[in-house]
């Protein structure tokens, strides 16, 4: 019995995947922005490899929302405001220093670390294991926190990083910025490195331990805390080298974070919530589906915030466990 | 309950009111709207209580329904050329049929993915009334007409202050109450004791999002210009919620008593801080999440101010 209903979710999600990326088609055909020549078909291929580019952006902040929510069953409200932090962290060392933003990684990642590392401290670690809700409250609390200091000292004007605007052109018709690629590439880089430290290293062996049974770890002698200071530390860097990522693409002001937040919550529970490889598949899907929303619907920037909201219910509602979660959180 | 604590507490009620009721004429017009907005909040505080504190489905994003009403009043007395009273009333019942239709599929979710389900569909609602240009005139807002109401719109939204006084009362007193108390501490045992938890919680959920609604309305008379920034900002929620955590969920005084100290404090430090202000809330939320959790009642229960029974 409970087998098939586990069998007929995934139907459902399948079936709920098939129709979210229909959707946009339809709404393109019926309001005549969809003209199946040569060119239009070229431009769907650039818009989709935008979207696996930006993909990967995504997903590099998903990865570390889903490794707190693997090891502490915490969800981080704040996670989408260290994006932010770090895309201006990285904007600062741009402008004020003149480090290369990617090269200006080597020092915002220790910070984000630190950063990470206190905050689980100082606020998280008497929470863990506790009602689910006090530690939203907290990181929400926090994150408006990180908004309005950011606000205080950097306005909230809009800021970009000027780098590497030019286009590469894959073929006559179809390119792909530049600086969309090299993201992708250290995205790509930075979260599979991550995944090769849980999967060798004994720290990262450590906090799977941690995260498959947290009692069970302790008695073997890991110390807890600590792993969840590591994770928490791990987690923030992901996010501002997410934000370092962002801020080479996309303007950015202290209110995007919360954006951000929520489609790394919607990314996460469609993968399966506090899945690794499912934060990474989840990333890339959203992006795709977002980006074939603004290309073939007419007001279509304005919905792709609500495709998120969209994607999040539904899959809580049809299986919460996503495509590839553990069956049991 | 006794019911001479009935009495006492109605008591205190009706003092309430009639000295907010003798106030206005003796203040200046900012004092009157100070003390106008104090009251909103109270109701905003109160009805987010009934889903948060007493069901225990903490919602990010009721913001929502202020927001329907806001535009209910503002689309019919300027597109439709309505008196603002009646509109009111639309704005609750569209707010009771979207809370409805919400509440049906979000409500299912537990725990912290109600709260992010409910923070997105706030959003979503926000970018609806954003795009929606021929209905709702979209980004630009509507501006309503300018008339002197500040007397009108401080005793419409004491009636409505007062209503949800007693309803919240009378929840928290009921066998609805009860039911709900029991969903919140254990939905499974609660049904397994027969109470349809799924009518309960949107009944209750239906009860918090109408009268924002009518707040809402009277909000949107008051200040003349609403657009979708102002009048879905996440700022509103986040500010009922901490008067409601602040006072003590779960309560009837608990909401009442924290926006009138924190609004008050939050009125003064605004006009000084404008930007510091909003950085000590977060700090404040993080304070009262990690180590007041059950707010000021709580407090006073812990160290024998009020008993038990009394806040409910």
């Amino acid at each position: 019995m409970q087998e098939r209903a586990e069998i007929r979710s995934k139907y459902w999600l399948a079936l709920f995947l098939v129709a979210a990326y229909t959707v946009p088609f339809a709404v393109g055909i019926y309001t005549e922005n969809v003209f199946f020549d040569l060119q239009w078909l070229a431009d769907l291929t650039t818009v989709i490899l935008n979207g696996i580019m930006q993909g990967g952006v995504y997903a590099m902040f998903a990865v570390g929302l889903t490794l707190i929510f693997g090891v502490m069953r915490i969800i981080n409200v704040a996670h989408g405001e260290l994006v932010m932090l770090g895309a201006y962290l990285t904007w600062m060392f741009f402008f004020y220093v003149g480090i290369d933003p990617l090269l200006a990684l080597f020092i915002t990642l220790p910070i984000a670390f630190c950063i990470g590392l206190l905050i689980q401290k100082l606020l998280l670690n008497a929470v863990v294991g506790g009602p689910e809700l006090t530690p939203l409250l907290i990181t929400f609390g926090l994150g408006l926190t990180i908004i309005h200091i950011v606000e205080a000292i950097f306005t909230t004007d809009y800021r970009t990083i000027p780098y590497a605007p030019d286009a590469l052109q894959l073929t006559e018709t179809i390119a792909v910025s530049k600086s969309k690629i090299i993201s992708f590439v250290m995205a790509a880089f930075i979260s599979l490195s991550v995944f090769f430290f849980l999967k060798v290293h004994r720290i990262g062996k450590a906090i799977r331990a941690t995260a498959q049974n947290a009692d069970v770890a302790m008695v073997c002698g890991i110390n807890i805390f600590h792993i969840y200071m590591i994770t928490s530390g791990l987690a923030a860097a992901l996010a501002v080298a997410g934000g370092a990522l962002v801020s080479i693409q996309f303007g950015f002001n202290p209110e995007t974070g919360v954006l951000y937040t929520l489609q790394a919550f919607a990314i996460i529970v469609l993968g399966g919530r506090g899945h690794y490889i499912g934060a990474l598949i989840g990333g890339v899907m959203l992006a795709v589906i977002e980006s074939l929303i603004s290309f073939m619907i007419p007001n279509g920037t304005a919905m792709v915030e609500i495709a998120s909201y969209g994607m999040m219910v539904f899959v809580l509602l049809i299986r919460p466990r996503g495509l590839m979660g553990p069956k049991e959180n | 309950m006794a019911q001479n604590e009935h009495l006492r507490n109605f008591g205190m009620l009706a003092i309430l009111i009639i000295v907010l009721s003798v106030l206005p004429p003796n203040l200046n017009l900012y004092q009157r709207s100070v003390i106008m907005f104090t009251m909103m909040y109270v109701v905003l505080a109160l009805s987010w209580n009934i889903i948060s504190g007493y069901t225990g489905y903490v919602s990010f994003g009721h913001v929502m329904f202020y927001g329907i009403g806001s535009y209910a009043t503002a689309i019919l007395v300027v597109d439709y050329g309505w008196h603002w009273i009646p509109t009111l009333f639309v704005g609750v019942l569209v707010s009771f049929v979207i809370s409805l239709c919400i509440g049906f599929p979000v409500l299912r979710l537990k725990g912290p993915y109600f709260a992010i389900a409910m923070l997105g569909a706030a959003e979503g609602t926000r970018v609806v009334a954003t795009v929606w240009d021929s209905f709702t005139h979209g980004g630009e807002g509507i501006g309503l007409p300018n008339v002197e109401n500040s007397f009108e719109t401080y005793f419409a939204m004491l009636v409505v202050m007062l209503v949800t006084i007693v309803v919240s009362y009378w929840v928290g007193h009921s066998r609805f109450g009860i039911r709900l108390n029991a969903i919140r501490e254990d939905e499974i045992a609660a049904e397994s004791l027969g109470i349809n938890s799924t009518f309960y919680k949107l009944s209750a959920f239906a009860l918090s999002a109408i009268f924002p609604a009518a707040a809402g309305g009277i909000q949107a008379y008051k200040v003349l210009y609403i657009d979708p920034e102002t009048e879905f900002f996440i700022l509103v929620t986040i500010y009922m919620k901490l008067f409601a955590m602040f006072g003590g969920k779960g309560t009837v005084i608990g909401p009442i008593l924290g926006t009138f100290i924190l609004y008050i404090v939050q009125e003064i430090t605004w006009v000084k801080f404008p930007t510091a202000h909003l950085i000590a809330f977060g700090v404040f939320i993080v304070l009262v999440a990690r180590f007041m959790p059950r707010g000021l009642m709580g407090f006073a229960i812990d160290k024998g101010w009020a008993r038990k029974g009394m806040v409910h």
